[in-house]
């Protein structure tokens, strides 16, 4: 994706080497602000209003003690600094939803991108029915997770499910897949990269597209295998959009919730509960000002995953 | 633009609480009842929300009130189920909500406390029509904040022929006889499983409290301001209800949707415990009458057991402007007569109970087993944090249902967890 | 609002090429093993929207039947018809598609912009705008709903078809994705135009704006399906039945207090998904197109 491709590489010079400041005000650079404020201007507004307010508000809850029957009286709720965070802690299933996010992190990113660009490169093999193969493969994304939930379920059903009558083929006795405190994470995390990734496949797609095809020729005319061509050309060249998916896919898996919902409801014995679970639930409890506090825990998380990937990931040139 | 935005910030937060002051003591315990409605017919418009099937008919089921009431008019919106908590509650923070709306019976606490609904107003109905269970689910910190609509209990589900197979020609009526029931369903009636009960997760404690109740525990203390789960009474029911999973006659796994009724139809599960809406799926199953049956719940020593109710409770806004017609409106809906035809056009069972002495609902075998049990239930207690206890008890009694932990260890980690996050009251 | 994009939305086709163009699409030939795993893949992805399709043709005791069938063993064609029947289906189609339209639009307008002003414009406050529109991508929508509800109603907006689309007109997602599609569009071409003398706006909107197709059309998609989806939201501002849209209607006879209707909620699924599909076919070959017609070399 050439969105990000050039990105680091212009992020550097618009902060380096931008023209040396000068004490009187240059025309262009002037016309160039009031332009920007006037395109600016229709989005901020919006925002300010419709996000930025619901923010600071859920913000400023998270230092209060504020509970659903507190909401006609926001006013009379007790500040109290930052006893919910340091509440939240101290709770051991705040600890387990966090270990458990952690988890979902490391197996879901890895294997959602890899699965991703796997498909994305075949795809960009396949000359024929090429548009058939994409819309099939992005189906997932658009299916109703009620069937997903349905077909998944008996796929990984303990007896007369799919998957281990698949193994007993090899004389295995297969597990109670979703049943088992071990197994249900992993399970749910196949179930997650089988639903998502198709939406990284799209972007790794376009991005295969910006690959010059005379460097591929010209690598293959030096005599380079396939897996010479895809490691020294492909994945360096596709590091911008690498850095793209692996931001948003870890936004989304550190944001976990809708297949623990619908197929274990964070069971069993929690052991499938996210920190976004455990939000929606500490809401649905009622527990406005401590759901929040979760809520921002987990975006501070967020925010400095973000920046160490910035940083890993910057290209190199 | 730092400036520009924590003003429109601080201006969007204030605005969100200039509407109130302060935290007093609107709504929860100790408050008086309101004052009686007055005399005549409603008049004006009353706004109404109604979930699910409920919701589709009242509008059209409302014209015999308007006939009475002519300066009145009902508006009714169906609200989904899925989210109808989240909606109401939403209605009451920013106080635009309906004069009247169906409410959970589970609800009642959390909006009651909140200042959102108005308590019943004095001489309205009477208490004494109503089945008390579902009376007591209206009442938060001793003040009635509502009027039951309509009723739902848990009777035990089981295969008749199946129970014949396995020697059984009545339903068993002591924990004793239900122990024996399961086994003798699973060894001589063919079945997999000799009853399934919920193994803890989501809504478990509906299938665990009403053997607690059945064994005279209580959740909370008369006043509904603590939480008094530890008992030995509790931990006895729980190590009962936990010993059909150590000993293989209930599933200990949680069952997908469908698969109960699936099983129920091919023999895996002799038995259950569940609500009337089993019925229809049963039947839509493949089974009939002739196959299956109901009975009341169990009891420790002697049936019926206590069982769980549920349903849904009627509640006037305290944001209404049209109060004194909701009430009315209210007061309508639970006349015996009124609530016998709401049976006959949506099939709710009656909350009042006189709606059952005529009709269907006094014929029906399988009916009057919901209308006996639904004499000896009670509610879950009426309390704003009663959710997340529920759900407290929910994950301890899965543990104690894997054999992870002893009841009476779990009992005590109940009350532990209930009392630090207390009632709300 | 961020909750409309928290989970890694579909993307769809981004806009790609703007380096050099393939010479030819035809590649090195296509081994036919290739064809056979994919098919293969192929076939195990799109195995739960087939039964989708499928079952929404089952009875209702058919779909709920545990293990599942593949094949109906009765075909019918009543879910579809309490679908059409109970639902006023045109009212819900058309509130879900202005909302769904306005807030696409809205969002490929607005956001352009700002992404255009934050990717090659220098003006003070920039990089802050820029963290915090970022940072709010990264809230969970769950904990601003309450204020975002309170603050909707204190400006008059329940009930209104506004009120659903004007919380969601101007997304970080958006700005995001716009400010890094424009980054990769070369600086010559502004420098070019401001040497002709054009001025700022006039180059966004006469050179820049017409090469961001592809960008703008993606995200347009993108935000459609979010919309398009929506639940929570438009069920909460709605408080009558003529204002809901399709998904909460849907809910509203295919869930009940203790049991759900599984298959007038298959039925309904395949429904409202129809209409996103034919929308990203539609526009899928538009952004290819798009591309191929921008020039740039």
């Amino acid at each position: 994706m050439s969105v990000t491709a050039t990105e680091s590489r212009r992020e550097r010079p618009a902060q380096d080497s931008r023209p040396p400041k000068s004490r009187h005000v240059d025309p262009t650079r002037r016309s160039q602000a009031v332009a920007a404020w006037v395109l600016a201007l229709p989005f901020c507004l919006l925002f300010l209003v419709f996000t930025a307010g619901p923010v600071l508000a859920s913000l400023g809850m998270s230092f209060t003690d504020m509970r659903s029957t507190d909401v006609r009286s926001p006013l009379g709720v007790e500040f109290v600094g930052l006893e919910n965070y340091a509440d939240l802690l101290s709770d051991p299933v705040f600890r387990k939803v966090t270990f458990n996010t952690l988890i979902y992190l490391l197996l879901g990113v890895p294997l959602t991108m890899a699965s991703a660009l796997a498909v994305a490169v075949a795809l960009n093999r396949v000359t024929r029915l090429r548009g058939f193969f994409r819309v099939g493969y992005y189906l997932p994304v658009v299916t109703s997770i009620v069937a997903v939930s349905v077909v998944w379920k008996f796929l990984l059903r303990d007896e007369g499910g799919l998957l281990n009558a698949m193994i007993g083929w090899f004389g295995i006795d297969g597990p109670g897949w979703l049943d088992s405190t071990t197994l249900a994470l992993p399970s749910l995390v196949a179930m997650s990269v089988w639903r998502n990734f198709g939406t990284m496949m799209v972007i790794f797609l376009a991005g295969l597209q910006t690959i010059p095809r005379e460097i591929v020729e010209a690598a293959e005319a030096d005599g380079a295998n396939a897996w010479g061509r895809f490691r020294h050309i492909t994945l360096p060249m596709l590091r911008p959009t690498l850095l793209f998916g692996a931001v948003i896919t870890s936004i989304g898996y550190l944001q976990f919730f809708e297949e623990a919902f619908v197929m274990t409801k964070g069971g069993p014995l929690d052991s499938t509960k996210s920190v976004t679970f455990f939000t929606y639930e500490q809401f649905g409890f009622g527990n406005y000002a401590y759901a929040s506090a979760a809520a921002y825990l987990l975006f501070l998380a967020i925010v400095l995953m973000t920046l160490a990937q910035f940083r890993l990931l910057r290209e190199k040139d | 633009m730092n400036r520009t935005a924590s003003a429109l910030a601080a201006l969007a937060v204030t605005s969100l609480v200039l509407t109130s002051c302060g935290r007093d003591d609107a709504g929860g315990g100790g408050e008086a009842q309101s004052t009686e409605v007055a005399e005549g017919a409603a008049t004006g418009t009353i706004e109404v929300w109604a979930m699910g099937t409920e919701g589709d008919e009242l509008q059209e089921f409302s014209a015999d009130f308007v006939k009475d009431n002519p300066d009145a008019e009902v508006k009714v919106t169906a609200i989904p189920w899925d989210a109808a908590h989240n909606k109401i509650a939403n209605a009451i923070a920013s106080g635009e909500t309906p004069d009247v709306s169906l409410i959970g019976t589970t609800w009642m606490g959390e909006f009651a406390e909140a200042g959102g609904l108005m308590p019943t107003p004095e001489g309205l109905v009477d208490e004494a029509d109503f089945f008390p269970g579902a009376w007591g689910s209206t009442e938060v910190g001793g003040t009635s904040y509502g009027v039951p609509w309509y009723v739902e209990t848990r009777v035990l589900y089981y295969r008749k022929d199946m129970a014949e197979k396995a020697g059984w020609s009545k339903a068993p009526e002591t924990w004793e006889e239900l122990h024996q029931f399961a086994t003798d369903m699973k060894e001589k009636g063919g079945a997999d499983y000799g009853l399934s009960l919920q193994p803890g997760q989501t809504g478990s404690w509906q299938s665990v409290l009403p053997f607690a109740w059945s064994n005279g525990a209580s959740i909370t203390n008369e006043e509904g301001t603590e939480y008094t789960i530890d008992s030995p009474e509790m931990a006895e029911a729980l190590d009962y209800y936990t010993s059909y999973f150590d000993e293989g006659l209930s599933p200990s796994r949680l069952l997908d949707p469908g698969e109960l009724e699936s099983g129920f139809a091919d023999g895996t599960y002799a038995a259950f415990i569940s609500g009337p809406w089993h019925t229809g799926l049963v039947e839509e199953a493949g089974l009939s009458t002739d196959e299956y049956a109901v009975a009341p719940l169990p009891g420790k020593d002697s049936g019926p057991g206590t069982s769980f109710v549920g349903g849904g409770d009627l509640a006037v806004f305290s944001d209404s402007d049209n109060t004194d017609a909701a009430w009315k409106y209210v007061q309508w809906l639970s006349e015996a007569e009124t609530q016998q035809r709401f049976y006959d056009v949506v099939g709710d069972l009656p909350a009042v109970k006189a709606a059952w002495e005529t009709g269907e609902l006094a014929e029906d075998p399988q009916l009057q087993v919901f209308g006996t049990q639904l004499e000896t239930t009670e509610a879950p207690p009426a309390v704003p944090t009663w959710e997340q206890v529920a759900a407290t008890i929910d994950t301890l009694v899965e543990q104690a249902s894997k054999g992870d932990a002893e009841p009476e260890d779990v009992v005590k980690e109940m009350q532990t967890k209930a009392s630090s996050i207390g009632t709300g009251l | 609002m961020t909750q409309t994009l928290q989970t890694p939305a579909p993307l769809g086709d981004e806009p790609a090429t703007v380096g050099p163009r393939r010479r030819s699409d035809r590649g090195p030939s296509t081994p036919p093993w290739l064809y056979a795993v994919m098919a293969v893949g192929l076939f195990l992805v799109v195995i739960p929207f087939l039964w989708m399709v499928i079952s929404s043709f089952k009875p209702e005791a058919e779909v709920r039947a545990v293990p599942p069938t593949w094949w109906p063993e009765t075909v019918t064609t009543e879910n579809y018809r309490q679908l059409f029947t109970k639902l006023d289906f045109p009212r819900y189609f058309l509130n879900s598609a202005i909302v769904a339209v306005a807030v696409a639009v809205g969002n490929m307008v607005f956001c352009s912009m700002l992404g255009y002003a934050l990717a090659k414009l220098d003006f003070p406050g920039k990089r802050l705008v820029f963290a915090v529109v970022l940072g709010t991508l990264m809230v969970p929508g769950v904990v601003t709903f309450v204020p975002l509800f309170v603050l909707t109603t204190n400006i008059g907006l329940t009930n209104t078809l506004p009120g659903m689309i004007l919380p969601f007109l101007a997304g970080p997602f958006g700005v995001f994705l716009m400010r890094q599609f424009v980054m990769s569009l070369p600086d010559e071409l502004i420098q070019a135009a401001r040497v002709d003398g054009a001025g700022e706006l006039r180059i966004f909107f006469s050179i820049i704006l017409p090469l961001c197709g592809p960008a703008v059309a993606t995200l347009g998609v993108l935000t459609f399906l979010t919309s398009w989806n929506n639940f929570l939201w438009p069920l909460v501002v709605a408080t009558s039945e003529d204002k809901y849209t399709l998904p909460v209607a849907l809910a509203l006879y295919a869930v009940g207090q203790n049991a759900t209707k599984y298959g007038l909620l298959l039925a309904g699924s395949v429904v409202v998904v129809l209409p996103v599909l034919a929308v990203f076919l539609m526009l899928q070959r538009h952004i290819m197109q798009g591309i191929a017609s921008t020039g740039i070399k």
